[in-house]
């Protein structure tokens, strides 16, 4: 499977990286300033180098690299001999700027008839919003997803909370990567491919758990100021750290009263079940407060899941690299940085048994395979020379 | 661009659905709407842990009526199977036989005690691709813990990174783990199948909740291995780009988010909203504006306190500036957008009516997909599905519904 990755950011390099993962070999299109999470780190010890952002790296493993500016026309010949190549387009550029760079589904899938074409955008390619720009916290917004974050009824002044990262571009991404394998399936059966449209918003607004039905089946909208109606599931402190604990079903929250020695308190009637510790959640969670704090996260932890009470640790970065649970599994992986830095990133969460993962290349340097990749389409040493000059390649 | 229009992707092929709660059913929701024949196997005695949980149409209960359920299983069908019975187990079995995809989201080792684990499905159907997707994944120390998804959140290390600046750790609004868990088995599942289609072999992929979960988080791990320090929690805050954040507007509890990442954007910013500031040079780099960050919030909150949301994200998209409102559940319902584009489902189900439902959310535009039916009412399918798809006759089923099987 050949895949062309014309990302300018986090989602369709991420669709990219699914598939590069799988074993596609995927040539990553960068302008010659260099992709945006280039300039976007973690870098080594804080100090800025575009050749070893973290969030590049981790995006871009498995995949070759070319610099190519698709805004300039000298460009096109290149773009359209490496489509006729490929089996799979994946870009995320806005709607406005689509023919510009070439990437028109239309036009691409004349050069290439069972080419899948994907095209990742905040709101879709059409309707009234389309055109709106968007980075990821007002996706994160415009799904849904933030108005249901934050500090509960106590802190009403405070706003809709955003979580950690790029997740609106992850997010899109997977849903990417997941419709265009399936196109894929399609062409290969039918010799046909086809335009894949993924709208980022959608894609969020279809992970909003139970919150969205709230409206349509009860005219609610729920928001961070609710108070949660059953607990104990909330995050407690501990002697080391934080822990979160869960309760849900009745005979957890009695297992859990024996394990810390205070079974009398499954007695007492404002704790009588998950809705009344809901309601009664601020004096209950004064004594559990108590109790954890005679506890380190890792004893209460794994004495919690001995007996099957599905508590977890607030797990931090520096908790995550030293699971010994994640080292027998061998999930994380180490990778260089074009500059030799040793990375240690996240490896596939799946496990083929017959086909599995491998970090078969470190992502690349700008403009690492241009030549290479050039070359291989044709193109001799005076052509290239003058790609270069012209300032379409790098 | 319609130049085809073929059957969706994935026509042909069954699920036998295995699942409950939320992971497990995202997954199998894909391939649905990819086109699979997804047959969810459930049991009356223990019903999915969503259809036990609101909404509910005037919030009366009953195991039809869950939002949450019908939501996440459009498009499939229902079999009621007691599995504690050796004929239930036989009629799953069967089930196997004739199925492309077999999807758990058990603890590990569950459908093995089950006698359904991937060897017991290989006998049954050689080249069947078998996909577990549990908490912790099938081998490791921890491999058998217990995991539900509000939990997975703090486990990945979301928790400890998202948050408001000098607050403990916090939640993210949903059980994150679950969908990404998800949608990380769909593509498992899809590169498998496309595999089968090369070699004619079958496959077990183990994955697991909490890895899937992790790998959305690789800047704060790379923030820890490459010696830059673990990001601290700084609210809606951004660590390059700035300004960055979600401010209240005119309206109750109304809010519109603003972030701006270039310096162009900025600029366009600041001449309407804080002109003072547009060509101050402290201001003019990220730098230099994550250095008065306060100070910028404090004043583009007092600019949008007497504004629509509406209005602001008119008025700084007009300049191309990166603004929208903060959408709720009515909001979403009520969007022209949304509705425009065809994304909403309302499909008529037997005990809610029509109700609107998340559609989706990636269009094939020469294969279309489309959701053909709601959700399933509890074992709704079980006797088409013994009758057409087993292929038992009715003195079979009978028999199995008299001994109490098929509930």
């Amino acid at each position: 499977m050949r895949v062309l990755d014309c990302g300018t950011f986090v989602a369709a390099s991420h669709a990219a990286k699914q598939l590069a993962d799988l074993g596609a070999e995927v040539v990553k299109v960068e302008p010659p300033a260099g992709d945006g999470t280039r300039a976007r780190g973690p870098f080594p010890g804080g100090t800025f180098d575009p050749e070893a952002s973290g969030l590049f790296l981790y995006l871009n493993a498995n995949k070759r690299g070319i610099t190519l500016d698709l805004e300039k026309p000298e460009s096109r010949p290149v773009l359209d001999r490496l489509v006729a190549a490929s089996d799979v387009v994946l870009h995320d550029v806005a709607p406005d700027r689509i023919a510009a760079r070439g990437l028109e589904a239309d036009r691409l899938l004349e050069l290439q008839p069972s080419l899948v074409v994907t095209s990742i955008t905040p709101f879709g390619l059409d309707g009234p919003k389309s055109g709106l720009r968007a980075h990821d916290l007002n996706l994160w917004c415009a799904g849904g997803i933030a108005f249901l974050n934050g500090g509960g009824p106590a802190a009403a002044d405070l706003p809709p909370l955003k979580v950690y990262g790029q997740q609106a571009g992850f997010q899109a991404g997977l849903n990417a990567s997941v419709a265009s394998l399936g196109a894929l399936l399609a062409a290969q059966q039918s010799g046909h491919g086809q335009l894949v449209e993924v709208s980022t918003q959608e894609c969020l607004v279809s992970i909003l758990e139970l919150a969205f039905e709230h409206y349509p089946y009860m005219g609610i909208s729920p928001s961070r100021l609710g108070r949660k109606p059953i607990q104990p599931l909330d995050f407690l402190q501990c002697k080391d750290g934080w822990i979160y604990i869960c309760c849900v079903e009745e005979h957890q929250w009695r297992t859990f009263l024996e394990l810390v020695g205070s079974p009398e308190w499954g007695e007492m009637e404002i704790f009588g079940d998950r809705l009344q510790r809901g309601t009664n959640w601020d004096a209950l969670e004064i004594f559990l407060n108590e109790i954890a704090a005679e506890w380190t996260v890792e004893e209460l932890y794994h004495a919690a899941q001995a007996r099957r009470i599905p508590f977890a640790p607030v797990s931090t970065m520096g908790d995550l690299l030293a699971s010994k649970h994640l080292q027998a599994r061998g999930f994380f992986a180490t990778v260089e940085s074009p500059r030799g830095h040793a990375v240690t990133v996240p490896g596939a969460p799946y496990r083929h048994a017959r086909t599995p993962w491998r970090l078969r290349r470190r992502a690349p340097a700008l403009g690492e395979h241009t030549d290479e990749v050039l070359r291989h389409l044709g193109y001799d040493a005076s052509e290239l020379e003058r790609l270069r000059a012209s300032g379409a390649i790098g | 661009m319609n130049r085809t229009s073929g059957t969706p992707p994935l026509d042909g092929v069954r699920v036998a659905d295995f699942t409950w709660v939320w992971a497990g059913p995202f997954c199998t929701l894909q391939l649905a709407h990819l086109g699979a024949e997804v047959i969810r196997v459930e049991t009356a005695g223990r019903p999915c842990v969503t259809r036990l949980l609101p909404p509910w149409p005037d919030g009366q209960p009953g195991v039809n009526r869950s939002g949450y359920f019908n939501q996440y299983n459009q498009g499939k069908r229902s079999i009621a199977l007691d599995l504690a019975t050796e004929a239930g187990l036989e009629v799953a079995r069967d089930l196997v036989r004739t199925s492309d995809v077999v999807v758990d989201n058990f603890a590990a080792g569950v459908m093995e005690r089950l006698g359904l684990g991937y060897e017991a499905c290989r006998a049954l159907r050689e080249d069947v691709v078998v996909i577990s997707l549990s908490g912790y994944g099938a081998t490791g120390p921890e491999h058998g813990y217990v995991s539900y998804g509000p939990a997975q959140v703090p486990l990945s290390g979301f928790s400890s990174v998202t948050g408001y600046p000098g607050w403990r750790p916090m939640h993210v609004g949903i059980s994150y783990g679950d969908p990404t868990a998800g949608l990380h088995g769909a593509v498992a599942i899809l590169a498998a199948l496309l595999y089968r289609r090369r070699t004619g072999e079958g496959q077990f992929i183990d994955l697991s909740q909490w890895e899937s979960t992790m790998t959305l988080l690789p800047e704060a791990i790379l923030a820890e291995t490459l010696g830059a320090g673990a990001p601290e929690r700084d609210g809606n805050h951004d660590a390059l780009w700035s300004p960055h954040g979600v401010y209240r507007c005119r309206g109750e509890d109304r809010w519109v988010s603003i972030a701006v990442a270039t310096d162009d954007e900025w600029r366009a910013l600041a001449r309407l909203a804080l002109p003072d500031l547009e060509g101050d040079r402290a201001h003019a780099s990220g730098v230099g504006r994550k250095a008065n960050e306060a100070e910028i919030d404090r004043r583009l909150g007092v600019w949008c306190a007497e504004k629509t949301r509406e209005d602001v994200t008119e008025a700084l998209q007009a300049l191309g500036v990166a603004a929208f409102p903060v959408m709720d559940a009515r909001d979403l319902h009520d969007d022209p957008h949304l509705s425009e584009r065809g994304y909403w489902v309302e499909l008529p189900h037997d005990e809610v009516g029509v109700r609107r439902h998340a559609g989706i959310p990636y269009r094939l535009h020469g294969t279309p997909l489309a959701v053909h039916r709601a959700a399933p009412c509890l074992g709704q399918d079980t006797s088409a599905v013994l009758r057409e798809i087993l292929r038992y006759d009715e003195a079979r089923i009978r028999a199995l519904q008299d001994a109490g099987v098929l509930r």
